[in-house]
């Protein structure tokens, strides 16, 4: 859908094309039992005993093919992280990957290889210091726990609080082990959290920590599923607050890793909103101009195969939705979420 | 869950010549509470960090010298846990005697111990929390064929249920929380709503669409 929007608007410009990493560097970060499995099920071999590596269940499900579409993804990410390397590019836009919940030997959330540690680890081997953020509503759990105890690498989750969102993980107490203690920085904000509070993480917990870190480059998991519109979750932000919060992350990366960042897409199930979150990102990167309505054939279009409405501008309209009875409250609550987080953190940040 | 599950392997001892001062550093070089005292094989009493501060404390009717015999201070005779002990019948012991540790014994010999801390980190682990998951909290009636016709339902959707967690609640129902693999909680939470279960969380979950 999104690629197809930016094609009607004539501003898309052919990717480079990734190819697919092969399954042995995966061992990088992954079990290679794991990896063995999701190979075979995938060219429809029936295994018994997958179940332990999170296989085979309704959001995993198996499919064939599902491992070369992985390693495809994997691919791109990591042909991201080299372009930053050899310097062949400062921006870079994944137009896919993002699978932030996949595990050493575990697939959980739509997620089999973790295309994001992978990128992170190309570049952490190239002798960098790498800062993640993962601005998608659920916890970045695959890649923080990859990194756990690693002092190359910053991860920075931004999410509805796992007490009521899946994975149930992200507290504001996993700061990270060893070397990387102090490097793990979750924010579990309230269901229901708006834009101010996100812009409040912002710039009192991820613009101090960027500037302290000094990372040579940072990869964002650009998840939309932050979205008001979003079925799976509750918070709510509008295309307004992901355009503001795009540039500030860019900004950010401007001045403390001399612009070098590199963007995966995420989750995003609002077939309605995601499209135009990620178009947003897209023409922010490219510098482009903001068409205020998206072009009518392409709503046309996809209104007939989805059977709902699709809003006729690029943005949401305001006001999005009606005002949150407990918004005071909400506000509340996350701003002393950041008082814990930065209280924990300040003794090691010297 | 049993108590070898959750137990202290080989604990530190000392005997009970032992001086306070001898006691009191190695609890805080091993950073423990606790220690057992043994003689001849045999548990003969226990002490904690407490025990030896308020003994030498100048607040203290009679003060220790730091040179004084564990022996002194020390309780006894002690409860105790064996290895095959279900962890409640442990912790309905030690709010009993209001104690913060039970030395493990097997046949006489002291083979473990186990702390508030170990009981604290069984009970996470029963939640299910370290696995990823979403939390499901449900109120049942409290009668045969109910939990089995839930389990169905999330059955029915392929989705795995890593953890279940029960208790009383009031007016004779039941609560039920699960740690459920899926990411599409609220789906199911809807579901669960329109079979007539009471869905506590996801809280605001709403029956129909
Ligand atoms: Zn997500």
């Amino acid at each position: 859908m999104l690629i197809e929007l930016l094609k009607e608007w004539n501003v898309y410009k052919e990717p480079i094309e990734p190819n697919a990493i092969n399954p042995v560097e995966l061992e990088a970060i992954h079990d290679s039992k794991y990896i063995d499995a999701i190979e075979q099920v995938s060219s429809g071999a029936v295994l018994n005993g997958i179940d332990i590596f999170g296989l085979g269940n309704s959001d995993n499900p198996i499919s064939l093919g599902m491992a070369e579409g992985a390693r495809y993804q994997v691919g791109g990410t990591v042909l991201g992280a080299k372009l930053l390397i050899e310097n062949k590019a400062k921006k870079v836009l994944q137009l896919g990957g993002g699978f932030h919940h996949a595990h050493h030997n575990l697939a959980s959330g739509f997620c089999l290889y973790n295309d994001l540690s992978m990128a992170i680890t190309e570049m952490v081997n190239h002798g960098w210091h790498v800062a993640y953020l993962d601005i998608d509503v659920h916890h970045g759990d695959g890649v923080q726990e990859m990194f756990y105890s690693n002092g190359n690498v910053m991860t920075i989750s931004i999410h509805e609080s796992g007490e009521y969102l899946f994975p149930g993980k992200g507290w504001l107490h996993e700061l990270g082990q060893g070397s990387g203690r102090s490097l793990k920085l979750n924010i579990p904000l309230e269901p229901f959290s708006e834009g101010d509070s996100y812009f409040e993480v912002l710039e009192k917990v991820v613009k101090p920590a960027l500037s302290w870190f000094k990372p040579d480059a940072l990869v964002v998991q650009a998840g939309a599923d932050a979205h008001f519109a979003d079925p799976l979750a509750d918070n709510l932000l509008t295309t307004h607050d992901y355009e503001k919060i795009f540039r500030q992350i860019i900004d950010y990366a401007d001045k403390s890793c001399n612009g070098k960042v590199l963007f995966t897409l995420g989750g995003g199930y609002s077939s309605t909103a995601t499209p135009r979150i990620w178009a947003l990102l897209y023409l922010i990167l490219n510098n482009l101009e903001m068409p205020e309505y998206l072009p009518e054939n392409w709503k046309n279009h996809w209104e007939q195969i989805l059977g709902k409405t699709i809003p006729n501008t690029l943005h949401d309209k305001l006001p999005a939705y009606e005002i949150i009875p407990r918004r005071d409250e909400i506000l509340k609550i996350n701003k002393d979420v950041i008082r814990r987080l930065m209280d924990s953190v300040s003794q090691y940040w010297i | 869950m049993l108590i070898r599950e959750v137990m202290h392997l080989n604990p530190i001892s000392i005997s009970p010549e032992t001086s306070l001062s001898d006691t009191y550093n190695l609890m805080n070089d091993n950073n423990i509470r606790h220690l057992p005292i043994i003689k001849n094989d045999l548990l003969v009493g226990i002490v904690s960090d407490r025990d030896v501060r308020l003994a030498t404390s100048k607040f203290a009717k009679t003060s220790y010298e730091p040179g004084t015999m564990i022996s002194e201070i020390m309780s006894h005779p002690v409860e105790t846990t064996r290895p095959s002990e279900p962890i409640e019948v442990a912790i309905q012991t030690m709010r009993q005697f209001k104690i913060g540790c039970l030395p493990v014994l097997d046949d006489y010999k002291l083979v473990g111990i186990v702390t508030v801390a170990n009981l604290l980190d069984a009970m996470l682990l029963m939640t299910g929390v370290h696995y990823p998951s979403g939390r499901l909290d449900v109120r049942l009636k409290d009668r045969a064929g109910e939990i089995a016709k839930l389990t169905k339902l999330i059955a029915d959707r392929n989705i795995n249920i890593h953890s279940i967690l029960s208790y009383p609640d009031a007016n004779g129902k039941l609560r039920v929380v699960f740690r459920v693999s899926t990411m599409e909680i609220r789906p199911l939470a809807k579901a669960i709503c329109n079979a007539d279960f009471e869905v506590l969380w996801p809280i605001q979950a709403s029956c129909v669409e």
